[in-house]
């Protein structure tokens, strides 16, 4: 047994894939993460109070997990999916009466959602109450209102994805909102001034139409599928690496 | 079926379910954990995490969070094979379900539309609260209690953020998620929803109290001077406490920031006071501005 | 050194390995679930698929017994027998050697044929490319080339033919030395071939794979996945009746016109197609499913969706009959339904109507139509005494009479007149349409009104006009016009009036008193809120039946009913109306809250909802209420492909710009004074009661119509409704036929013909059909004699005797065969032996697939059957 085993660890592919044995010593462990290109998001050496559940409950991290989650779901539920008003409720209905494992995957996407939605809210209650915005932190927290804000965004075009009536008027309530913004929305204050009317609004310019059809569905997906993502995953990218550049997991000041 | 358990597991709802225990589980750890520090710090020792070492990544942490993507997987593959996701009828222009409700997580806004008019409530409001959240670092001024859970180093700061929170973000969902039947009229959660229910509820403006037209200069000059007077009572009134009491902070905090500081503040409670006043006093505007094209109703 | 707690780190560990072992079997789980959870159809087709070996296997068993039994083992035995002969010939020596021979030469011979083919597309290819250069530049050099590859192309072809032509001798050869092999090889084959084929079904049936079986109808966005579970519903043959596995019901009407792979499943039955995890979710009896399954007879409702005519419709004989719950009942006549527009008034008109009923009685018929008589159509709307006689102050105001009653109770009766009037009644079978004391009433959907009692209600003179001249009093109606001389009519009016008195009739004004003007004002804010103008024309009512829309455009009078503004919902779409949309009010406790239960509700008890509803009530019967309500459910908005829409001629005519048909002449002044449409349906006009006239001409010879026309006589003896024909004896003396209309005694006007001339001319002229011919084809290899008595002998021996009565002998379910010879003409026996549905597609009798020399012996026959005068005489 141990023979076959030094056998496949001295395998030239073995060896190209994990380069050294692991000795569990310091340089070892050091190796190991910063060897790792997901691993290397992390210092080699963190804080004890870093580690511990007791101080982060783990939520940033739990958020970006749901975020991988919904990335594969997502996908996954793309090959299967048609925005189009005649074919995306079918689809739908595809997904849960004929698609191999098209149930599970739907089910999993749209509780990883809500699952995020409710997370990412709980990560920015713990970093208020851990004073973590403060200095040398303020900026991060301002990518993380912002990812917040795209998170709920995310949740929003995808609901309207299904283009059944519980999407279709949670979005036509939404966007409802647009039509009334000052100056901008064709029901909101002073728009008149500028001459709008429900075909040149803001709500317009959302829904690609005056009211929710084809043309906001197929927003919705781009928003949803591509779009947001994309910033989202950019802003991720910012907020982890400024996580350590400000020094890490905050801690207190030692006096 | 007992309404209350039909409407708790609805399968959308019972992500809303999910999120009331896990909120109230972290608030209570958090303030748990930030009463104990103070208590440490009180008696002179050090605060939980002040003293630590550094300890490599691999594996403690590594561990850690494999084992925590673990549950999170383990517990949304359950959810998924128990719960299946709602789909209900293809969606039709013509038939508009009662009540027509947002998506949860703005349900909290959407209940503010029984309390201001969209323009307010659908874009002002929210514009403010991102704007007040990106603010905060800039405004809080305060160098205590930064990487550890504390509450008496920072009063002012978490009672404000907590009751945003928590009463006006979490509970106005919960309440429009539960609350809130057809006609976007109040429910107990043992009745049954009905989509006939008439209420006859009269409201009225607030200059018309006192006897004069909303929708006249009389009423405008009315309600503009509640309305201004509250913001420049609401914004000069700390000024002068804080003045008396410790200049120092007002000086380190600086005229800008105590201006924007104030105004965020003054705003934020403007949202419960209209509430009172429409639920309590069925005042629905306070002031109306009638000669803007489209309105612009307080 | 590693700086965490050991004990903490293995502990770590071992959570760790227990969730990813969790998270393994939860994957398994869902794999599980995935492969056979959530996929029940595999199942049921594992079940119809043993239940199909089964049967396959026993048919097979039994064949093969068959096979040994019936002598075809034998038969097979002996050909073997002869194949082995046949063999031993072929083996000898000189025959094979010379088979051997031809067959080298036959194999080298195709070989340069391949050899050719192959050359040829070598020399083709290079042709090709040669003509595209040519043809783009236009070389002399390559046209040069082009020729001599076109030479050669041409010899290959040449060597070809050749070869080909060497190749036919040589095979002829090779098969006369095979000598009867091929034969009996071809023999032994199709005697095999039963067996081999049930073989084959059952390997078939075998090697079928287990699913998901859909039907996708692309253009409407459908995937029907119905029969993954009802795996047999197209089978041709019953392999069980266990559900779900049976096949479809009256499969060659419903699949057999509508191809399944064209139309799917749900366009009829509705329920969800695409589902396929639970019974519940499939047949669409789930929340956010608005179209629950249909089934049985309900699911004829769909017919509607796409026939624009169901009349006469092979399998939509359910939803045919729920339809005419419609017209009895005039729901058109205030709501707006499409395809029942411009049906005219269901009830009598209103105009004078003080001067035909007592006051008493319209106070009491109002209040209660069906206290009055039980076969009353009219609803209840549950009016008190004072809006009932404000309604009748109404009408009677308007028919510039008062409020007054004739009592003739009182009075003695000329018993000679009411005797002359009681061989009347039933000489003019008065009976057939009317219903006196519970008797007659046979053509059901007349709606005649009931006489039992009519004697209390209606006074001498006006029935006096009315039976003179219906359409004087009111030019809609049906009754037709007899010819009645005044000295019957009064003894008509007598008898009736002494005859079906009303005992129990109140009679509160034999003085009259003047109507107030307050209760007339009242009694028109009834009739406008109610809207009795929808069924009745109504003086004073004209201009609350115009629409606003036309009031806005000036319009102020009543032009047409299409002008009506309806004052019920519309319910065009009230069939896929949301349910979201029906307010259940106060009953949604108490019935279950789908479109289904709300129609019933709405139709047994209109007012239940809330207060304030004006829909009265017309107290149906449970079948009505569920036939009304299956109609009702199938009025959709449905988005059907227009593939698949068949309009009904009406419509096609429309679209086409055809006219539809008109009688014209004096034939139309007949028609409307004798309503021969109410019964006989000509050229599309007119009801199904009796044979339809449309091609009266071809089918009925000159001498019997006149005959019939002056003096009807039974030709059918049964009511055609009845549907479970010859099981009740009783019923089978039940005798229809025509009123005595005392034609031919009445000249019409202008022309000097009488009125049966008219009508024959008119039928030889107009109502001919092509198909039938004049003479038929003739036999003439046999006597005439000869071929009556074959004839005769079909006659018996197909068993017309079953059905047609000749003289004294047969079967009552067709028409009587005894005068056939007077009645009808050769040609028309003759092609309605070949296809008795071809004139009449709801006919019983069966397509027996006579031949033409079957039916040239029959129809002869047939026409000896002739009554002579000193026949029917006796009778």
């Amino acid at each position: 047994m141990n023979e076959l085993f030094d056998k496949v660890k001295k395998n030239l592919i073995w060896k190209s894939v994990f380069r050294r044995d692991y000795r569990n010593t310091v340089r070892d462990r050091a190796l190991a993460i910063f060897g790792n290109v997901f691993l290397h998001l992390h210092p080699v050496k963190v804080r004890e109070s870093a580690v511990k559940l007791r101080y982060t409950w783990g939520m940033g991290g739990i958020t970006f997990f749901a975020f991988i989650i919904l990335t594969i779901t997502g996908i996954v539920l793309m090959f299967y999916y048609h925005p189009t008003v005649n074919l995306a409720y079918e689809d739908m209905k595809d997904l849960e009466f004929q698609v191999p494992y098209g149930v599970i995957s739907r089910n999993l996407h749209r509780w990883a959602a809500h699952f995020m939605v409710i997370v990412v809210m709980i990560h920015m209650f713990r970093v208020f109450m851990t004073g973590s915005y403060k200095a040398p932190r303020q900026f991060n927290w301002g990518i993380g209102v912002i990812l917040l804000v795209l998170t709920f965004l995310l949740s929003f075009t995808g609901y309207l994805l299904p283009w059944d009536q519980l999407g279709f008027w949670a979005i036509t309530v939404g966007t409802n909102m647009g039509a009334a913004t000052p100056l901008l929305g064709y029901q909101g204050p002073f728009s008149e001034y500028l001459h709008i009317t429900p075909y040149n609004d803001v709500r317009f310019a959302l829904l690609g139409g005056a009211t929710v059809a084809g043309n906001a569905l197929l927003r919705s997906y781009i928003w949803h599928c591509i779009a947001i993502p994309v910033i989202a995953l950019i802003l991720m990218v910012v907020h982890f690496w400024r996580v350590r550049k400000d020094g890490g997991i905050s801690r207190p000041q030692s006096n | 079926m007992n309404p209350f358990i039909k409407i708790i597991t609805q399968p959308d709802n019972i992500a809303i379910v999910i999120m009331i225990f896990m909120v109230s589980f972290f608030m209570v750890w958090a303030f748990q954990q930030a009463l104990r520090n103070d208590k440490l710090r009180l008696t002179g020792y050090a605060v939980e995490g002040e003293l630590d070492n550094d300890v490599d990544t691999y594996k403690p942490l590594v561990r850690i969070e494999m084992i925590i993507s673990l549950v999170v997987m383990v517990g949304l593959t359950i959810w998924s094979v128990w719960v299946d996701a709602p789909l209900e009828e293809i969606a039709n222009p013509t038939i508009t379900p009662n009540p027509a409700k947002a998506p949860w997580y703005f349900l909290g806004l959407q209940e503010l539309l029984v309390y201001f008019d969209p323009w307010l409530a659908g874009v002002v409001l929210p514009t403010l609260i991102i704007v007040g959240l990106l603010a905060i670092p800039y405004i809080d001024i305060n160098p205590k209690g930064n990487g550890y859970y504390t509450f008496s180093e920072r009063k002012y700061a978490i009672l404000t953020f907590s009751f945003g929170f928590f009463i006006l973000w979490l509970l106005l969902i919960v309440i429009g998620v539960f609350f809130r039947g057809p006609g976007w009229l109040w429910y107990w959660p043992w009745q049954e929803w009905d989509t006939q229910r008439v209420v006859f509820e009269p409201t009225r403006d607030l200059s018309s109290m006192i006897g004069i037209d909303s929708r006249s200069w009389g009423g405008f000059i009315v309600g503009m001077v509640v309305v201004c007077g509250y913001f420049v009572a609401g914004m000069v009134a700390p000024y002068k406490y804080f003045k008396k009491k410790c200049p120092e902070f007002l000086e380190q905090l600086g005229m800008t920031r105590y201006l924007i500081t104030a105004f965020l503040f003054v705003t934020m409670m403007s949202i419960p006071i209209k509430m009172v006043l429409r639920l309590v006093f069925l005042v629905k505007y306070i002031w109306i501005i009638w000669f803007v094209p489209g309105g612009l109703n307080f | 050194m590693e700086n965490e707690n050991n004990k903490k780190a293995s502990l770590r560990g071992y959570i760790f390995a227990i969730l990813s072992v969790v998270l393994l079997g939860l994957s398994a789980w869902v794999i599980w679930d995935d492969e056979f959870g959530l996929r029940p159809w595999k199942n049921y087709q594992q079940e119809y698929k043993s239940l199909k070996r089964d049967k396959l296997e026993k048919e097979y068993q039994q064949a093969l017994i068959d096979f040994k039994t019936s002598g075809d083992a034998k038969k097979l035995a002996d050909l073997e027998q002869q194949l082995k002969q046949a063999q031993d010939n072929f083996k000898k020596k000189e025959v094979h050697e010379r088979y051997l021979q031809v067959t080298a030469r036959l194999n080298d011979l195709k070989r340069k044929v391949d050899e050719n083919q192959k050359a040829m597309q070598m020399v083709r290819g290079q042709y090709l490319e040669v003509e595209y250069y040519f043809t783009k530049g236009q070389k002399p050099a390559d046209k040069v080339r082009m020729d001599a590859l076109q030479k050669q192309i041409d010899s290959i072809d040449k060597a070809s033919k050749a070869f080909q032509a060497q190749l036919a001798p040589l095979q002829q050869e090779q098969l006369t030395l095979m000598g009867d092999i091929p034969a009996i090889e071809a023999q032994i084959e199709a005697l095999k071939k039963p067996l081999a084929e049930k073989k084959e079904r059952i390997a078939n049936n075998e090697s079928a794979p287990i699913e998901i079986r859909q039907r996708m109808i692309n253009d409407a966005n459908k995937a029907d996945r119905c029969e993954s579970c009802h795996a047999g519903i197209e089978d041709t043959r019953q392999v069980t009746t266990k559900h779900p596995y049976s096949k479809h019901p009256l499969s060659f009407v419903y699949l057999g016109n509508h191809d399944p792979s064209k139309f799917g499943c749900t366009f009829c039955h509705r329920g969800q197609g695409r589902a396929t995890t639970t019974i519940e979710k499939a047949h669409g009896n789930v929340h956010y499913w608005e179209e629950p399954l249909l089934k049985g007879g309900m699911t004829q409702t769909s017919c509607l969706n796409c026939h624009g005519d169901i009349k006469n419709l092979r399998g939509a004989e359910h939803i045919n009959q729920s339809t005419e719950l419609i017209r009895k009942y005039g729901c058109y006549s205030c709501h707006k339904i499409p395809g029942y527009e411009g049906m005219g008034d269901v009830g009598p008109e209103l105009t004078r109507v003080g001067t035909k009923v007592n006051y008493s009685w319209a106070v009491n018929w109002l209040k209660d139509p069906k206290k009055y008589s039980s076969t009353a159509r009219m609803p209840k709307f549950f009016f008190t005494q004072e809006q009932a006689e404000s309604v009748a102050d109404y009408l009677f105001s308007m028919s510039g009479t008062t409020r007054h009653d004739v009592d003739y109770m009182s009075e003695t009766p000329d018993e000679k007149l009411v005797e002359q009037g009681k061989v009347l009644w039933s000489q003019a079978r008065c009976n057939l349409c009317h219903v006196t004391s519970g008797r007659g009433g046979n053509h059901v959907k007349m709606y005649a009104p009931e006489l039992s009692k009519v004697g209390g209600k209606v006074n001498k003179t006006w029935l006096f006009n009315w039976i003179k001249n219906p359409n004087e009093y009111y030019p809609g109606t049906r009754m037709p016009q007899f010819t009645f001389t005044d000295q019957e009519i009064k003894g008509l009016v007598e008898y009736m009036v002494s005859e079906f008195t009303d005992d129990e009739a109140e009679m509160n004004y034999t003085t009259p008193q003047p109507i107030n003007a307050a209760s007339i004002k009242k009694g028109k804010d009834i009739i406008q809120q109610y809207g009795c103008y929808g069924c009745h024309k109504i003086e004073g009512m004209e201009m609350v039946q115009v629409a606003p829309s036309l009031k806005a455009q000036g319009v102020t009078f009543l032009k047409n009913d299409e002008m009506r503004e309806k004052i019920g919902t519309e319910l065009t779409s009230i069939g896929s109306k949301p349910v979201e949309m029906l307010d259940f009010g106060k009953m949604k406790k108490n019935i279950t809250n789908d479109r289904m239960s709300y129609l019933k509700q709405k139709l047994r008890d209109p007012r239940s909802f809330r207060l304030g509803l004006r829909m009265p009530n017309f107290r149906l019967s449970e079948k009505e209420v569920n036939e009304l309500a299956g109609v009702l459910y199938g009025f959709t908005d449905a988005n059907v492909p227009t593939r698949f829409l068949v309009p009904s001629k009406a419509e096609i005519d429309k679209m086409a710009n055809v006219a539809p048909y008109q009688f014209t002449g004096d034939f139309a002044k007949v028609v409307k004074t004798v309503k021969c449409t109410n019964c006989h349906s000509i050229k599309g006009i007119g009801a199904d009661y009796a044979p339809d006239l449309t091609f009266a001409g071809s089918k009925l010879q000159e001498s019997w119509m006149r005959g019939f026309l002056a003096n009807p006589d039974v030709i059918r003896p049964l009511l055609q409704q009845m549907p479970n024909l010859g099981l009740k004896s009783a019923s089978v003396k039940t005798k229809i036929t025509m009123p005595r209309f005392n034609l031919n005694k009445q000249i019409v006007q202008d022309t000097n013909k009488s009125d049966v001339d008219v009508v024959v001319n008119y039928f030889q002229q107009e109502l001919l059909s092509p198909d039938i011919p004049k003479t038929i084809p003739v036999v003439s290899d046999i006597g005439m004699e000869q071929q009556l008595a074959a004839g005769k002998q079909l006659y018996e021996q197909k068993g017309c005797i079953v059905c047609h009565q000749i003289g004294a002998d047969g079967g009552a379910i067709g028409p009587n065969l005894s005068n056939v010879g007077n009645r009808l003409n050769p040609g028309f026996i003759f092609v309605h032996l070949e296809n008795p549905r071809k004139f009449k597609p709801d006919i019983v009798e069966p397509r027996y697939g006579f031949t033409e020399r079957e039916r040239i012996l029959l129809t002869n026959y047939l026409m000896t059957l002739k009554l002579t005068n000193s026949d029917a005489n006796k009778k």
